[in-house]
């Protein structure tokens, strides 16, 4: 019995060892990549993809899955945002700087208090059923997010609205901010001059014809929510729940048909993405993890290319301002200079992520170099520690007043970015008599505990940046209660001025010198420890032309999208 | 008999009680809500205190119970907060997805695996019990996703016999007989995977309770009395030794609809595994009690059942 044990066990490893060497054969990576490149224009002769059923005419993008809220006013992640997109058309869209230009709306304009906007609209839109796009369909989208049992995401885009709570609380019949001037023509009206406010009509049209519904009936509108019919580039023709969706191209488009005829967002996890990508199963991957393994396997697949650009977001370290030892700036400081955020950079995302100073787009308008990079630099953390009286203690980490420089820091299970944090984090930390100690928990019970609770020391997490600079829901006075953004405690008159000010001023470059400020004093007072900004992937196989997405631009922008083209 | 069935189903009714109001005790303990399940992640104190106040998360949590009771028995579990759907319309397409796929999975887990167990327990410590003895522990050890994965890549990848992952061709949109075939040529990975997971401990289960009863005096005397080698084993061994896996049977009855986790993550096949963890993970408290609540069910009709079959199948106990 022994002897065939040990032949199987030898069997399997024999297997392993095999599997090991496969995966080898893969590395030699710089001669084949170049090779690969060099093939870009030959031929379709050894690409999987083009070689797939009906891959003439179709086009596999793989994502993350959705959850099948095709609605705009209650779509609720990223990729649901993105099926919406494909169907529904906004008033306007934005070019590659962020800028907003014609979509629906042929022009707007701002009056003088800037307290309304008025839309013209385009004459010649139509919804996939042939009925004419009105002003009454825009008028129809935002008061069903004005109803009263509209529990959808998007209240802080009407809750502004002049009329709102007449219409939402009471019972009104309209709300008085959303006027339809004529067929082709709609105006919004805000209780309070914002520049901030014009974003908020950017919600996609939908037919009042279709989705129509008796005021606080919301349950007849949700009902029709996987069932979308609009006026976009594509319509959908079959949604597999968490497998994938597919839809076929509107011919009748207003702004030229799109050149693929059939698309398919195919939902994709971590583990087989890239593997799907080689098997030639998606043609483009959105949102691939940039990280240098997967470079290998663009390089030596030969077909496929990497679309990069830097995303809109940054990791960052939120800190307990109303905790004593880090209501001290020189505390804040000595902690970002004392994190070597270059080298997690480097090891965590191979060099593909640099160390985030401001929490504001580097593409942006907004944004300024003249801002403290905060390089890694132990002796100047320890030199702020020391003026501010932190000083060693027995066992190494700096006290002062009883009070001693041991934090704990709550985060998340389940993450590779958390795993690779935490060590790096823990030894810089411990070179200037700092002491940190990882408590793990679940995403949601995360949540619960810094913003309900707000019982902590730190915590890390994520945000997106949008193309708006403004970040007064997230750093503002005002939005430090329970429950509220700021849950970090940052309070700053100066912070407070400025944000103010920022949504209050109209003149982009005067807005640019506002938040430019804003940035300068943000990255000194720092309301929280800034992490790092990765790069963002999408992978493309070559067959696919055109694939331009960018920071303000993802696929579904139209710019990008009526471009796409097969080979 | 149909007493004791009768009588056993009523015993039911306060063990399923007491299992809801467990585990909706321990869904609430747990920290966090899905109340940033539907919010914009900007969203401000008042929107989030609002959505708390119309999920009813407000109220005490004795309260909460009864009014969650008080709908299911009506048959209405409430909204899923994800899905934004009746709980109700949203679960019976991915359990029937899931169901498909491990019906498969039993019938040739059991199809294989108890004669396997039987031929082991007669030619106890040959080559072939040694194979399979190693094949359990291997079938026990391997985790699901690495096999998976392994599968995924030989097959898939290098050798470009079946798809990667999904449970149609996206795409094709084939219908009837063709659609049949797709979803058992996307089947061929997990099924695989899932199979040799419940063989190794079928196997193992089968190849003991038969050597059990080989062992026994009166396989001895079926012996002395001079009948064949086959007849003793497959007509006096063999019911006895169907007795433990009958309950075994029994308790995969729940396993048939509930779908697995990790391996439905890897295929990305739309099985209720695959929402009962999103549920977990987004705090999606109606979803999550339906579906516990279901699995609590027929965890005890599986047992039910089980008893059932014992009763059927071992003369010794006696239904008063």
């Amino acid at each position: 019995m022994k002897r065939k044990l040990c032949l199987i066990l030898s069997l399997v490893l024999v297997l392993t060892a095999l599997m090991a060497g496969c995966s080898k054969n893969e590395q030699p990576v710089d001669s084949e990549g170049e090779q690969g490149e060099k093939q870009e224009d030959v031929s379709n002769a050894n690409n999987p993809a083009a070689k797939r059923d009906s891959a003439s005419d179709t086009l596999v993008v793989g994502m993350s899955e959705t959850k099948g809220d095709f609605m705009p006013v209650y779509s609720s992640t990223t990729y649901d945002g993105y099926v919406v997109d494909l169907i529904f058309d906004r008033l306007y869209s934005n070019d590659k700087e962020g800028n907003p230009i014609p979509q629906l709306a042929e022009k707007w304009e701002t009056s003088d208090d800037h307290l309304t906007y008025t839309f013209y609209l385009r004459k010649d839109v139509k919804f996939s059923d042939d009925t004419p796009l009105t002003a009454n369909d825009v008028e129809f989208t935002y008061l069903s997010m004005c109803d009263p049992n509209y529990d959808g995401r998007y209240l802080s885009y009407v809750s502004g609205l002049k009329g709102y709570e007449a219409y939402h609380d009471g019972d009104a019949e309209k709300v008085e901010g959303i006027k339809v001037i004529d067929d082709h023509t709609i105006s919004f009206t805000f209780n309070e001059a914002l520049s901030t406010n014009f974003w908020y009509t950017e919600i996609p049209v939908m037919p009042k014809h279709i989705y129509n519904f008796e005021k606080g009936d919301i349950k007849t509108l949700k009902a029709k929510m996987q069932k979308p019919i609009g006026s976009g580039p594509y319509k959908l023709t079959k949604y597999e729940e968490k497998q994938y969706i597919e839809f076929e191209a509107n011919e009748n488009y207003f702004l030229n048909a799109p050149k693929v005829p059939k698309l398919i967002l195919k939902f994709t996890t971590a583990e087989t993405m890239m593997s799907e990508l080689e098997a030639g199963t998606t043609d483009v991957q959105l949102q691939v993890p940039p990280r240098s393994e997967h470079k290998e396997i663009v390089e030596n697949a030969g077909f496929l290319n990497i679309v990069e650009f830097p995303d809109n977001g940054y990791g960052y370290m939120g800190i307990n301002h109303r905790d004593p030892r880090l209501a001290d700036k020189n505390v804040r400081q000595a902690l970002m200079y004392g994190f070597n955020r270059q080298q997690f950079a480097d090891v965590y995302y191979q060099g593909y992520a640099t160390a985030c100073n401001v929490p504001i787009s580097t593409v942006s308008w907004a944004y300024t170099e003249d801002i403290n990079k905060y390089e890694y630099n132990p002796e100047k953390a320890i030199e702020l520690l020391e003026a501010s009286g932190w000083k060693p203690g027995a066992d190494g980490i700096r006290e002062k007043d009883g009070k001693r420089l041991d934090f704990v820091w709550d985060t998340y299970t389940e993450s590779k970015y958390v795993e690779a944090l935490i060590p790096m984090l823990k030894a810089d930390w411990e070179k200037i008599g700092v002491k940190v100690e990882a408590n793990l928990m679940d995403f949601n019970a995360l949540v619960e505990k810094v913003y309900e609770k707000r019982e902590f020391d730190m915590y890390n997490m994520a945000w997106d940046l949008s193309i708006d600079p403004d970040a007064y829901d997230l750093f503002h006075t005002s939005v430090d209660v329970p429950s509220g953004n700021n849950a970090p405690g940052f309070r700053n008159e100066e912070n407070d001025r400025l944000l103010e000010e920022g949504r209050r001023e109209f003149d982009q470059d005067k807005r640019a010198e506002i938040y430019k400020e804003w940035g300068k004093l943000v990255n000194d007072e720092l309301p929280y420890l800034f992490l790092t900004s990765n790069l963002h992937w999408d992978v493309v196989n070559n067959r696919v032309k055109n694939f331009n997405t960018s920071p303000f631009q993802k696929f579904n922008n139209r710019e990008v999208l009526l471009d796409i083209e097969l080979q | 008999m149909l007493k004791y069935i009768v009588r056993r189903i009523l015993h039911l009714i306060p063990v399923i009680i007491v299992i809801s109001v467990l585990i909706f005790g321990i869904i609430q303990l747990a920290p966090g809500d899905p109340v940033g399940a539907n919010l914009d992640p900007k969203a401000t104190a008042e929107q989030r205190q609002a959505e708390r106040e119309r999920l009813g998360l407000n109220d005490p949590i004795h309260i909460q119970y009864l009014k969650w009771a008080g709908r299911s028995i009506k048959g209405d579990f409430g909204d899923s907060y994800i899905y934004k759907r009746p709980v109700k319309d949203v679960i019976p397409k991915f359990m029937w997805n899931s169901f498909l796929l491990n019906i498969v999975v039993y019938l040739f887990a059991f199809a294989i695996s108890i004669p396997i167990g039987i031929i082991c327990a007669t030619k106890q410590y040959s080559k072939v019990d040694n194979f399979w003895t190693v094949f359990s522990i291997i079938g026990i050890s391997m985790p699901s996703f690495f096999f998976g994965l392994l599968l995924i890549y030989f097959f898939s990848i290098k050798f470009k016999i079946f798809p990667i992952n999904g449970m149609v061709t996206p795409g094709k949109n084939a219908i009837g007989f063709a659609r049949v075939k797709d979803i058992l040529y996307h089947m061929v990975l997990p099924a695989i995977v899932l199979t040799i997971g419940s063989m190794a401990s079928l196997v193992r289960y089968t190849r003991t309770s038969t050597l059990e009863v080989i062992n026994q005096d009166y396989i001895r005397t079926a012996r002395s009395k001079g009948l064949e080698e086959k007849v003793v084993i497959y007509k006096h061994a063999f019911r006895n030794a169907l007795i433990p896996i009958v309950t075994i049977v029994g308790f995969q009855i729940p396993g048939l609809f509930s779908g697995a986790v990790i391996l439905e993550k890897v295929f990305i096949w739309p099985g209720i595994g695959n929402i009962m963890m999103d549920s977990i993970t987004m705090r999606d408290y109606n979803l999550m009690m339906a579906l516990n609540m279901f699995f609590a069910l027929l965890t005890l009709l599986g047992n039910l059942f089980a008893d059932i079959g014992y009763a059927l199948v071992d003369p010794r106990i006696k239904v008063e």
